[in-house]
């Protein structure tokens, strides 16, 4: 117990009391004058936006990735089960610049696109690819195992019922997976948020089009800007938390239908 | 018979309308080709660019590149703060599962919140708040300049760091196993007098050691891959406070991208190890787990 | 025959769960599947509702082999054991899924899901989601679900276990009433014989994958047509020698000697027993009260049986020492049965 509190607050506790106690000095007007800065505020509408359309993506192939892990037998397929980890095994630097190389006009995929007129490494849609990247893992895992203990049954009442297959995926099994996947979802939304590495190299990092929020706080803190770069953090830690917030409250909800109450 | 021929149904999976929910050939091979292709583009194809790019030279400039002195104290340094992290965090991770699952006490909610945190916040604001702590401007900074025991753009701020961003990986693995396992074999061992450690060792281990193999795993990978964090705090100064991410980024910034990818390739391999040695684990865990 | 299985043939890997199966079901009947578990009759069901495939056998439903009709066109209604209601739809979505998936319009919903609540007894829960019903109130709601396409034939998958038992003598009689009055065939299974007894208008037992004995259950249990029907059947204890009980045929070859409780009859010693020539002595094990009667497990020559005495008969206790007559044996040799009367009564008529 007394090993857990000691590392505990060395680690954790500390750090975060500093955020707090440098808040507290902090001037209310100063930090709204901060984080409204056109600059700051376009930030946070690239790395939203960004981490929101990766996000959707990233939820709907991991439905289709967990699905096709649980219910279908192929050759690759254990190959393919170890894979979806990669993205937390490999540096996000390496990610990045391996996509930024992958995606730019000279790569192998930003080549095809730069033919048809396509730009994505330092653009917006190259965030949104490296962001993809870093998120595939949520969906995918939280979703795989709630298919895997799904009951066959649900279907079966279904296809006797005469629903087809579309139907019974869309009102029977969707709706089971659901919960699932908003919580990958949401793990992969906050992750995405605070993104850092993967991100920098191929984001071309120019103000106002692609910069992000992660990047500004790094920017202020080499500039020795401490007042500017913690009260940038605050905003994203409102927004981490309130995603936070915003899963718990889809859990709850969800207990209530299937564990009973009014 | 319901019970014995369900598992039957269920074990060989095929019943008839779960084989026609599980959808028709053609839906079948669209969604396997979808999730390949879009795999091999985000996972693989960047996994080929990273060693294509590496050897784009020839070998000689590869071993050259890797064999730079700047990149061989980056992966000591790597090495380093990733053996710390994961004996800090198995220590902490240890106690703490132990802590939660063994006791009951107030706050046990708050302390696990607690725990997980770091990895729910950016890795830029896990190093901010340890700029804040440490730097200049920190009530302590006067202290910690007066022994020279300097955190931020040194090495220590570093391995604080790769510390925080891991801190629950380990425990978090071995909670759910310990929970479930409950209290009443180390109480049944310590009435027949076994001592603290030998119930530990012979008991309690036996059950987790392979959620905290895994754990460590996991612990690893993130460790020496951490970047954001450990860039706030580093400084970049070459050959000190660089770790081997921190040199990719260094060696891509100056455009000398064979070598930034030649140091990539060898966090690749590692990478690739560690997703094998996680698979292994996980399956003989499983196995075990059945038996 | 309505519903006619011939020939039906099932393996799960070198687990034989239907082997050589054949009967017929006349419309409008309620039948039970009968049988310990492991005997094949959830696969029976499964079969005649297109969840499995017979490996080989014909399955005929209205003159139709439907062996290729998938389930959702076979006309057939199904509740499962553990209901499977959809767990994130409320009740009238639940009963409305059948009908919508036919593309109905939203009135002739609204009627027929109105019309099934009502028919179950469940106004005002239209809006509740499963996990908030009561074990007896899912069971109607997996009911009315099964119902609402009306279907032909509706099967039950063990319909009363996950409900506790004193609800389930009500749902019983409310089912059985429900199924006769909407004339709808109904097979039902179980492995409790008491349920198939009172519910069903015709009981097939199975074992080991086959049939053992089809007909009424009145029929059923007064002439089981084979060994395992006979040991299955009510309530039954085993006589290690039957020969050592008076005025009984010999039998050459047998392998077990089976009596029930009613095949027993106990008399204490200051009571006057007809028979007492031909009855024996045995010592009383246990003394228990079921509610409506005394059962007694006596031991005499060997063997441990049960019997009965009513309520108003003076009561015996543990340890006393009682005359024991019984009426008849049901004797078994392999897949045989055959009914041995006490020859001390062979000429009167008894009544049991």
């Amino acid at each position: 117990m007394g090993v857990t509190l000691a590392l505990l607050s060395i680690m954790v506790m500390i750090p975060l009391a500093s955020l707090v106690v440098f808040t507290a000095k902090m001037d209310f007007s100063d930090i709204i004058k901060v984080i409204t800065r056109p600059r700051v505020v376009a930030s946070f509408e690239v790395t939203l936006l960004t981490a929101f359309i990766a996000s959707v993506i990233n939820a709907v192939m991991g439905v289709i990735l967990a699905w096709v892990l649980v219910r279908y037998n192929f050759p690759g397929k254990r190959i393919l089960d170890g894979m979806i980890e990669l993205p937390f095994a490999l540096p996000t630097a390496v990610a990045g610049i391996s996509l930024t190389s992958l995606y730019a006009d000279s790569g192998w995929i930003g080549g095809i696109f730069a033919n048809m007129g396509i730009k994505i490494a330092y653009t917006r849609i190259g965030i949104t690819i490296a962001l993809i990247f870093i998120g595939i893992p949520f969906v995918v895992r939280t979703v795989q195992p709630v298919l895997e203990k799904l009951d066959p049954l649900y279907e079966e009442a279904a296809g006797i019922l005469g629903a087809s297959r579309t139907r019974t995926f869309w009102k029977v099994i969707l709706p089971e997976l659901r919960p699932a996947i908003f919580t990958g979802f949401g793990l992969a939304f906050g992750r995405c948020l605070g993104e850092y590495g993967s991100v920098v190299f191929i984001a071309g990092n120019q103000p106002y089009e692609t910069e992000i929020t992660p990047l500004i706080i790094m920017s202020e803190l080499q500039e020795y800007d401490y007042s500017s770069a913690t009260a940038i953090a605050l905003v994203m830690l409102a927004a981490a938390f309130l995603i936070l917030f915003l899963v718990n409250l889809i859990q709850i909800r969800n207990s209530k239908i299937l564990k009973g109450g009014h | 018979m319901s019970a014995g021929n369900n598992q039957v149904i269920s074990r060989e999976g095929t019943t008839e309308i779960h084989a026609q929910t599980a959808g028709s050939k053609a839906v079948k091979i669209i969604l396997i080709s979808v999730s390949v292709i879009f795999l091999f583009v985000m996972l693989v194809m960047p996994l080929i660019t990273v060693i294509y790019e590496a050897f784009r030279k020839g070998l000689i400039p590869y071993l050259e590149a890797i064999s730079d002195p700047d990149t061989l104290s980056a992966l000591l340094l790597t090495l380093e703060a990733t053996v710390i992290a994961v004996v800090i965090n198995t220590v902490f991770g240890l106690f703490a599962a132990w802590a939660i699952s063994k006791f009951r006490f107030r706050g046990k909610k708050l302390l696990v919140t607690l725990i997980d945190l770091p990895v729910t916040v950016s890795p830029i604001i896990a190093g901010l708040i340890f700029v804040l702590t440490f730097g200049r401007q920190s009530i302590i900074y006067p202290l910690l300049e007066s022994i020279d025991f300097m955190v931020v753009y040194a090495v220590p701020g570093i391995i604080l760091a790769t510390v925080f961003v891991t801190f629950p990986f380990i425990s978090r693995e071995i909670l759910p196993v310990l929970e479930a396992q409950g209290t009443d074999e180390e109480e049944a061992a310590a009435l027949m007098g076994a001592k603290g450690f030998t119930i530990f060792r012979r008991v309690t281990l036996p059950h987790i050691k392979w959620a905290l193999l895994y754990g460590i795993v996991l612990c690893a990978a993130r460790a020496m891959g951490e970047f954001g964090a450990v860039s706030v705090l580093s400084g970049h100064l070459r050959g000190k406070t660089v770790t081997l991410p921190l040199q990719v980024e260094i060696l891509f910034g100056d455009n000398k991208f064979m070598p930034a990818f030649a140091v990539s390739s060898i966090l690749v391999v590692l990478a690739v190890v560690i997703l094998i040695v996680r698979s292994i684990v996980e399956y003989i865990g499983k196995r075990r787990g059945e038996k | 025959m309505y519903i006619e299985l011939k020939n039906i043939n099932k393996s799960y890997g070198s687990f034989k769960a239907s082997d050589n199966v054949n009967f017929g079901i006349e419309k409008g009947r309620l039948v039970a599947l009968l049988g310990p578990s492991g005997s094949g009759k959830t696969t029976i069901l499964r079969m005649i509702a297109g969840l499995e495939k017979p490996d080989s056998g014909e399955i005929i439903i209205d003159g139709k082999v439907v062996n290729d009709i998938p389930a959702s066109r076979r006309g057939i209604g199904f509740v499962f054991q553990s209901y499977a209601l959809f767990r994130y739809m409320t009740v009238f979505d639940n009963i409305a899924f059948g009908l919508k998936v036919r593309k109905l319009n939203k009135q002739v919903i609204n009627e027929r899901v109105t019309e099934l609540v009502r028919l179950i007894g469940l106004e005002g829960f239209e809006k509740r989601y499963p996990s908030q019903l009561s074990g007896g109130q899912r069971q109607r709601v997996a009911f009315a679900r099964a119902l609402a396409p009306n279907p032909q034939v509706l099967l039950l998958d063990e319909p009363f276990a996950a409900i506790d038992a004193k609800v389930r003598q009500e749902l019983r009689k409310w089912l059985k009433d429900m199924i006769h009055k909407l004339g709808v065939t109904g097979i039902f299974v179980t492995h409790d014989q008491d349920e198939a007894i009172e519910v069903s208008d015709e009981i097939i037992v199975t074992n080991k994958g086959r049939v053992e004995q089809s007909g009424t259950p009145i029929d059923i249990y007064r002439n089981p047509a084979t060994a395992f029907t006979s040991a299955f059947f009510g309530v039954t204890s085993e006589l290690k020698d039957y020969k050592a009980f008076k005025s009984f045929d010999e039998v050459d070859e047998y392998d077990k000697a089976i009596v029930r409780p009613e095949f027993v009859k106990i008399t204490k010693k200051t009571e006057v027993q007809k028979y007492k020539s031909s009855a024996v002595e045995g010592r009383v094990e246990t003394v228990e009260f079921r509610g409506n009667s005394i059962e007694i497990t006596v031991s005499c020559n060997g063997s441990v049986f049960s019997a009965r005495r009513s309520l108003d008969e003076p009561a015996v206790e543990v340890g006393e020492i009682v005359d024991v007559f019984i009426y008849r044996i049901f004797i078994t040799h392999g897949d045989s049965v055959k009914l041995l009367k006490n020859n001390a009564i062979r000429e009167e008529t008894v009544v049991i």
